[in-house]
């Protein structure tokens, strides 16, 4: 736990790979760039962020209110041929991160056409698993709500593939079946320090993604130093294994296991962390009845592990969410409920006189209208109360009920 | 409920009766009706009258257009006679790999937007299905024939085949949500001097549901 509290090392030194793989890329086809800029008027009473090493759960607290950058992003698609395409996702967010712009994603995908009613894809690089319902805009945004689902909040902080993916698709449509079904299998590395945010701080909500190079600056907090979410430690791969079932565009059913199986104790003092075994199943389902209603519900449950002996310091983490939301005409106003917990069930924390762990549940309210082709207005409240016992070591309350509001104008092309 | 019923009757007779003024009753005319298994008329369903002696293909067809709009063909079926050239404009924002693995038209158009590419011969007879390599829940057909008489149901499964030389026909009817074969879709027909030949197809299974494309935005991309 005291590694946590040091500061972090040099970032991750995958920027170099990935730019090679951008100029060695043969000459494009063809390519779309859409840019995106999103800026907020926040109020807040929340706790600390994690943003600048606090113990809050929501991404702007009462020191960060005002007018606030919500982000600023760039999307370019690049056909480098038919069935290969590169994405590279691009994000500035304004806030603690040392590097002022990063990336969430760069990967390449290979798509070739359907033998029949097969297909085979291929995704390298820097990407997110199929895992959310949620995320469906470039970027990994969700149209429903500014802030993601508690479960989706961490995926987007810890989580990301950065290897390779296959995937099998069964295209029913083509054959005049009512279903699809699509399974992925995916080997990555640089995941090996996943898992320490969902058991020091527990969930957040939050729109902010981890960036692929990206680490905060050292508060002087107990999150503060612990920055780099993509670093390989231990040499060994992760894999998850994942499933979708969609019927006739109505019902769409997902799951997804993942393991980072990374071993056990290994140091890395240039981020001032360790190794984290995590290990989590994940259960989605979208269903879409009628054409403006849109119900999202997820759950996932996991457990992590952070010593050379598996027994020592273990947590188990888990969350789900269920959401609604309606659209009509340029008017979407969407309702979400976030319930989530985290416990330590045994540690060797000496220096902490109680075990690690969260409660709590969050309600997320948000109304959003489109203004033309190019822009959008939303303002979302989020009132999130919760009890997580790392705050006492910091001589705070350890419950708290913290509200935040944001308004966001979004221009978009 | 009685009001509805009592409704569609009267513009079912309505339709008819103008129908039969617009038309009057002679030789060469197919009066073909399509209903569902439970009796309920069948929108969309396309009829082809096919000659027992082939007709010859004129030198020249006219081009056909499959455009692709909001990430869907359109229109959802296209009906060509062989031979034909069918354009594939994509009139979307984001481009399109349209292909077919169909046994009457084997092709794949590269990754393209606008009208860059050159038409597509359709010289086979058969049914074709599309798919786009990009957008999975698209979908759509070119059925193609050698017959120019063809033609596709009104809301009221209703449509008339006109200019039929007096011969031998084979009706044939089909659906893009159909759900079954044999012999229930095809009807032989003799075309003589005297009034239209009213002809009914009753298909024996309920139509597949439709896909929907419900919630999705095409600025959308689903991870």
């Amino acid at each position: 736990m005291g590694r946590l509290l040091k500061p972090a090392g040099a970032p991750a030194p995958a920027l170099a790979a990935v730019l090679a793989l951008l100029g060695s890329a043969t000459p494009v086809h063809a390519s779309e760039l859409d840019l995106s800029v999103d800026l907020r008027a926040v109020s807040s009473d929340a706790l600390p962020s994690r943003l600048g090493g606090g113990l809050g759960t929501l991404r702007y607290d009462a020191d960060h209110q005002g007018l606030r950058l919500g982000y600023l992003r760039a999307g370019l698609r690049a056909d480098l041929a038919d069935s290969l395409r590169l994405t590279v996702e691009g994000v500035a967010y304004g806030d603690h991160d040392v590097n002022a712009v990063d990336l969430t994603e760069a990967y390449g995908e290979w798509r070739p056409l359907p033998a029949g009613a097969w297909r085979s894809r291929v995704k390298a690089g820097a990407f997110y698993p199929e895992i959310s319902l949620e995320n469906r805009m470039r970027g990994w945004r969700s149209p429903y709500t500014l802030s993601f689902s508690a479960i989706n909040t961490w995926v987007g902080e810890e989580l990301r593939t950065i290897g390779g993916e296959y995937s099998l698709d069964w295209l029913g449509l083509a054959q005049g079946h009512a279903f699809e079904w699509s399974s992925s299998i995916a080997a990555f590395g640089w995941n090996d320090p996943a898992g320490t945010v969902v058991a020091t701080r527990g969930w957040g909500l939050s729109d902010r993604q981890g960036t692929l190079f990206g680490r905060f600056a050292n508060r002087g907090q107990p999150l503060g130093a612990r920055t780099v979410f993509y670093d390989e430690l231990d040499r060994r791969a992760g894999y998850y294994a994942s499933t979708t079932l969609r019927y006739r565009g109505l019902l769409e059913l997902r799951a997804l296991h993942y393991d980072n199986r990374a071993r056990l104790g290994i140091e890395a003092p240039k981020i001032a962390d360790a190794t984290w075994l995590t290990r989590f199943e994940s259960l989605g389902v979208r269903w879409t009845p009628t054409e403006p209603l849109t119900v999202i519900a997820q759950w996932l449950h996991g457990r992590t592990f952070e010593d050379a002996a598996p027994d020592n310091n273990d947590w188990s983490f888990g969350s789900a969410f269920l959401l609604a939301s309606w659209q009509q005409a340029d008017w979407r106003w969407s309702l979400r409920y976030d319930r989530y917990r985290m416990e330590q069930t045994h540690s060797t924390f000496e220096f902490l006189p109680f075990m690690l762990g969260q409660d709590g549940h969050a309600w997320t309210i948000a109304i959003q209208r489109a203004l033309g082709e190019h822009w959008n207005v939303a303002l979302e409240g989020i009132e999130s109360r919760n009890d997580t016992a790392l705050r006492a070591a910091f001589g705070q309350p350890t419950a708290a009920r913290e509200r935040q509001l944001q308004v966001s104008l979004r221009w978009e092309k | 409920m009685q009001f509805k019923i009592a409704r569609l009757f009267l513009s079912v007779t309505a339709s008819t009766f103008l129908a039969a003024i617009a038309c009057p009753a002679s030789a060469g005319e197919a009066s073909v009706t399509v209903l569902s298994v439970t009796g309920v008329a069948v929108a969309g369903a396309i009829v082809v009258a096919e000659p027992a002696n082939p007709v010859p293909r004129p030198a020249a067809l006219p081009r056909a257009v499959m455009d692709q709009r909001n990430l869907m063909f359109v229109p959802e079926v296209l009906v060509v006679r062989t031979g034909t050239l069918v354009d594939f404009p994509n009139s979307d924002q984001v481009r399109h790999m349209v292909y077919s693995f169909s046994g009457a038209k084997l092709f794949r158009l590269p990754l393209y937007a606008g009208r860059t590419q050159p038409p597509v011969l359709f010289d086979k007879p058969g049914l074709v299905t599309l798919g786009c390599n990009i957008h999975d829940n698209m979908l759509g057909f070119v059925y193609v024939t050698d017959s120019p008489w063809h033609g596709r149901t009104d809301s009221e499964g209703h449509l008339v085949l006109r200019d039929l030389p007096p011969g031998s026909y084979t009706l044939r009817a089909w659906h893009p949500l159909l759900d079954e074969s044999g012999s229930q879709l095809e009807q032989r027909l003799a075309v003589a001097e005297g009034p239209a030949a009213n002809v009914e197809f009753h298909f024996k299974r309920p139509l597949r549901q439709p896909h929907m494309h419900h919630g999705a935005n095409k600025k959308w991309e689903d991870y």
